[in-house]
């Protein structure tokens, strides 16, 4: 029983921010529109530009022709905004496919697919060109004869890999368990002191979160020198915020009932934390935990190939040096060890559930 | 030593989010009572019981617990007034996947050293005092049992030694037969009966069913939108109060 609800903002206000929000989501879309219709539909296939100009001049005025347009349409059914924050009347008869606006927003995603088309420079002439096919014959039979030779290296290079990955989940755990519960709203939200600091350990995990691995590794292999260190680093620092981020939204779910008998005793916060919290925890952490060794295993051959050590940086080498052979070796010792970390770590989790 | 445990007064609850829970509540229980507060759901039961033990704030008005004031304590002083009020609850709120032994040992958290506590040194003393409260809900043999693989009814008996094992002057039982059956019903509430009569435990217990109220209370208060509505015998309670409480359109439902 949550008694302590937030305040709930008046009904007015709720339907003035909606109000707002609909008329933003309606600018954003059709500026959106106007902008791709002309840099895709008209520069790319009506006057075939290969190579568009772009000014911020395009830009602005596609968002005062869009403001022109939403204004215009915001009071009809062709109003997205309205339609997604539910301000237009639904017979729920009729599917909500049939209301205009949804046929608007699916003429939308049309558009921004045939754009995406474009922006890949989809062909299918390279696709399937003699010289392409050539070239992908002797790559993929090159790769189908693994060269043997170089196994025992590359099996070293992998458990290096399997390692580096273990004690970088093994070293963010801690901190990823104390950062959790600072993370976790249901118990920080009782003061606004409290309050504060779930919002910039959010903050800081957000943005650490969203860094990819791949680039705190070259920042680290600057900082500490090319290797298996930094690679670990990378995914320790990466680990921590996904893995705390994981364990809060557990900490979230959490039943009240067993905190609730545990203040009741008389207890410590701490006590309380320790006995009311963690034992509802422990089984899905132990689980994220595992998974999450499994996805640093497959991240560490990534992170490899900016010299975070380990079999991607062998994998890069080979590369480099266009020995396909070598590659199709590592290539393969790669996927073995991913199959089988995906394997053991889905059969643990089975098993502990 | 007065004769009343606790002296509630002007008792006023209101949410956050505006709910006025507890409208100028006052009453006193006396030492070694039975009190069963009645009441539909969403009558300010619950939110009584929670203010009693300050797991919920109080807007205005005193509680005296022992002649002190615990409205306005803070930290330890009121981790203190808990630890001498146990606590029961409907869903029995055990520990999940600790021992029955663990959980009637935590009920004395309060007494051990957080370090202690949290490496879970609980001492020869502690543990045979847990033996002994298990013993009186008869659940010896059950120690090593984890307490969510038991029946309701026996988690709810775990649930009272745990509360015993704070050594309470008070034991608040919030709907504590709710979620159990007729028979297992009938039992629980005999344990909660043998510890107000033996152990000396004053009982504050909030119930559902009128039958129930009739066999276990010594006294009976009734919330109505968070206002007392009634205070007396609970052999008093007849028709016209029923419907006063309950509404007009409510049919007694009993339990045997």
């Amino acid at each position: 029983m949550s008694t302590e609800a937030i305040p709930q903002k008046k009904n007015n206000d709720g339907q003035l921010v909606a109000f707002f929000q609909a008329i933003l989501i309606d600018i954003f879309l059709w500026a959106y529109t106007v902008l791709v219709s002309y840099k895709i539909v008209y520069q790319k296939i009506i006057l075939a530009n290969r190579y568009s100009d772009f000014t911020w001049n395009q830009p602005l005025y596609a968002l005062g022709l869009g403001t022109i347009i939403a204004m215009a349409l915001f009071m009809t059914k062709f109003s997205i905004g309205r339609g997604t924050r539910g301000m237009i009347e639904h017979n729920e008869a009729r599917s909500v496919l049939k209301e205009p606006y949804a046929v608007l927003g699916l003429l939308m995603i049309i558009l921004t697919f045939i754009a995406g088309i474009f922006i890949s420079e989809v062909s299918m002439r390279e696709f399937l060109s003699e010289a392409g096919l050539g070239g992908a014959k002797r790559i993929f039979t090159a790769l189908l004869t693994p060269n043997f030779a170089i196994f025992e290296q590359a099996l070293f290079a992998a458990i290096e890999t399997i390692y580096m990955a273990f004690i970088a989940t093994a070293i963010s755990l801690p901190f990823a368990f104390l950062l959790g519960f600072f993370a976790a709203r249901n118990l920080m939200s009782n003061s606004r002191f409290f309050f504060t600091i779930y919002n910039l350990v959010r903050f800081f995990l957000n943005i650490s979160r969203s860094i990819e691995p791949l680039v705190w590794a070259i920042i680290f292999s600057v900082w500490v020198g090319i290797g298996p260190f930094a690679g670990m680093l990378a995914l320790c620092l990466h680990s921590v915020s996904s893995l705390a981020k994981l364990y809060s939204e557990q900490i979230e779910n959490i039943s009240d009932g067993p905190i609730e008998a545990m203040m009741a005793t008389g207890a410590h916060p701490i006590q309380v934390i320790w006995y009311g919290v963690v034992p509802q925890i422990v089984l899905p952490y132990l689980s994220y935990t595992i998974y999450r060794w499994d996805i640093n295993v497959r991240m560490a051959t990534v992170i490899g190939l900016v010299g975070g050590g380990g079999i991607g940086t062998m994998l890069m080498q080979y590369q480099g040096l266009a020995k396909w052979n070598e590659v199709g070796l590592l290539v393969l010792v790669i996927a073995s060890i991913v199959w089988a970390m995906d394997w053991a770590s889905s059969r643990i989790r089975e098993s502990i559930k | 030593m007065s004769t009343n445990i606790l002296e509630v007064r002007n008792l006023e609850k209101i949410y956050p989010n505006g709910t006025h829970a507890l409208k100028n509540v006052s009453f006193d229980v006396k030492r070694g009572e039975f009190l069963v507060i009645i009441g539909l759901s969403g009558s300010g039961k619950s939110t009584l019981l929670r203010c009693i033990n300050r797991l919920h704030e109080t807007t205005s008005g005193e509680i005296k617990f022992d002649g002190v004031d615990v409205t306005k304590l803070k930290g330890r002083a009121m981790r203190n007034v808990r630890s001498r009020i146990g606590m029961i609850f409907q869903q029995f709120n055990l520990i999940p996947r600790k021992t029955v032994l663990i959980n009637v040992l935590l009920g004395n958290l309060a007494n051990l050293g957080i370090g202690r506590s949290l490496l879970g040194m609980f001492s020869q003393e502690d543990r045979a005092k847990a033996k002994k409260y298990l013993q009186i809900v008869n659940l010896t043999g059950k120690e090593r049992n984890r307490a969510d693989n038991l029946s309701g009814g026996q988690q709810q008996r775990v649930a009272i030694a745990r509360a015993l094992m704070q050594n309470p002057s008070i034991l608040l039982a919030d709907e504590p037969v709710a979620s159990l059956d007729p028979a297992t019903s009938h039992s629980v509430m005999q344990y909660l009966k043998k510890v107000n009569e033996e152990l000396g435990v004053t009982v504050i217990c909030n119930l559902h069913f009128l039958s129930l109220v009739r066999q276990y209370a010594t006294r009976v208060i009734a919330l109505k939108g968070g206002q007392l509505v009634y205070e007396g015998n609970p052999h008093d309670i007849d028709e016209a109060w029923f419907k006063r409480i309950y509404g007009e359109e409510a049919i007694e439902v009993t339990i045997n």
